[in-house]
């Protein structure tokens, strides 16, 4: 009985169904599993388990913390790419079902780890299981989504994938009032808020997997019909997901994606101690952190905006718009900073933010322009490990060429400037690879068996 | 069907509203 409600043909939308009800579906996925984005606020109470309030010998260092929020990122992005296959196939409900256990449990065997004290099982739960659930979280609803909303898919996965960026707003405070409730004279509350937050977010997604449903085969929105003359880079066509990594649009678009969340990404990682360092005196670490949830709020609100935006004026062109805007605002962040101007500065980060989380959000969009809605999901779970590499290559850049500046004995204030420089490069890259973007030949076209045309 | 929709709506939207507003109160430390 639950096994055929959790089967694809259950999820087959009858008649008339309202497409808008399956956006919740998607946003409550990924409200749940962007807490990823707020892990940073367990890493302090990480380093006390033992100590309780203070960190005593025996007790895990802030290193070694770091490591479950970098296991579990590149997890998702490999998770994304290993079982995009699997998830087109089984459907949008199972494989829901199966990522909410994955992020649940992997919450659940961290718990276990605070308990024994055993570091490795919050590497395994949280970083390699919960990684799991967050990438196939991640790909199920979109490509659900895409195909509900032929005519605006922009917009459709903008929504879903706003509520990555929007479910670190609600961790990160949610975290702290159940560390904080749990609190006792024995414990910092942390193995307490692992279990709740564990069975809130399992729970959480299940209205996801109770609501979500797929469109009929041949299902097109009432009035809506496809445009005779698409766009040049819109396929009516259909690329599988062998093919469509063999093509050259694929890997273009790989670079595309890395080098744009590479650039937002580094920021992210040091946004607090570099608005510090930069304006030194003059912003606090209270301030800094209001700072920090600006640029989340912007990254959240970005990934609508931007998606919506490119259903309008193209999907390449929203690119162009990310990169060339990009390099324009990251060079002129030093001068920002000399002339010690914090407003400009805030802005010119928002909007950059607001651009990086575009960026994710308009890729599917992409993604379904060029190799259509078949595998949408699989090539996006591909797609993915640009994600995991530039989650390495952005934060290892800002903070290794910020050190190599400090070591040669530039201020602080101006130890960014050479970085700002380098992300500029970074992006014109991306604006080269994005600028080549053509349509997919002919020959990668899926056939039908037995069909020549 | 309309009654299934407010209710999901409210669901996700309730709890991304509370944070969107916790996070601009910690914002505001900024100015």
């Amino acid at each position: 009985m639950a096994s055929s409600f959790l089967n694809r043909e259950s999820t087959i939308a009858p008649a008339g169904y309202n497409r808008f009800l399956v956006p919740p579906a998607a946003l409550a996925v990924h409200l749940s599993i962007g807490q990823v984005y707020a892990f940073s606020t367990f890493n302090l109470p990480l380093t006390k388990i033992l100590g309780v309030t203070h960190t005593v010998p025996g007790d895990w260092n802030l290193k070694e913390i770091g490591w479950i929020f970098s296991i579990a990122i590149a997890i998702l992005g490999v998770a994304a790419a290993v079982f995009g296959r699997w998830v087109e196939r089984v459907g949008p409900r199972k494989s829901m079902f199966v990522g909410a256990l994955c992020f649940g449990g992997g919450f659940i065997v961290s718990a276990i780890g605070i308990h024994y004290h055993a570091l490795w099982l919050l590497y395994l739960g949280y970083g390699v299981i919960g990684g799991c659930g967050l990438g196939i979280c991640y790909i199920s609803p979109v490509s659900t989504l895409i195909k509900w909303f032929p005519d605006r898919p922009g917009m459709a996965t903008g929504m879903a994938i706003m509520g990555f960026g929007g479910g670190a707003l609600i961790a990160a405070p949610l975290s702290v009032i159940l560390m904080s409730h749990f609190k006792t004279a024995v414990s910092n509350g942390v193995l307490e808020t692992f279990v709740t937050m564990g069975v809130i977010y399992f729970m959480f997604t299940m209205i996801g997997v109770y609501s979500v449903r797929l469109p009929a085969e041949g299902w097109k929105p009432e009035g809506w019909t496809p445009p005779l003359k698409p766009p040049a880079l819109v396929t009516q066509a259909q690329v599988a997901v062998d093919a469509a990594w063999r093509t050259p649009q694929f890997w273009l678009l790989w670079v595309v994606l890395c080098m744009n969340v590479t650039a937002g990404i580094g920021v992210l990682s040091q946004a607090s101690p570099m608005i510090q360092e930069i304006f030194t005196g003059r912003v606090t670490p209270q301030m800094a952190a209001g700072f920090v949830g600006l640029l989340s709020l912007f990254n959240m609100l970005g990934r609508f905006f931007w998606a919506s935006a490119s259903d309008y004026i193209g999907r390449r062109n929203t690119y162009f718009v990310f990169f060339a805007l990009g390099i324009l605002l990251y060079s002129t962040v030093p001068s920002i900073g000399s002339a010690g101007s914090i407003p400009l500065f805030v802005a010119a980060f928002v909007i950059i933010l607001s651009m990086y989380g575009g960026g994710f959000a308009t890729v599917p969009a992409y993604l379904r322009d060029v190799f259509g809605t078949m595998h949408v999901g699989a090539i996006h779970g591909r797609l993915l490990t640009a994600w995991s590499a530039a989650g390495v290559l952005g934060p290892v850049l800002i903070n290794y060429i910020r050190q190599y500046q400090i070591d040669r004995g530039i201020p602080k204030a101006q130890a960014y400037s050479v970085t700002m420089y380098i992300m500029c490069a970074l992006l014109l890259i991306g604006l080269i690879c994005n600028f080549c973007m053509r349509a997919v030949d002919e020959k990668y076209h899926y056939r039908a068996p037995g069909k020549n045309t | 069907m309309k009654a299934r929709g407010i209710i999901l709506w409210l669901a996700v939207g309730i709890p991304l509203l509370w944070g969107v507003m916790r996070t601009l109160q910690n914002a505001m430390k900024l100015f």
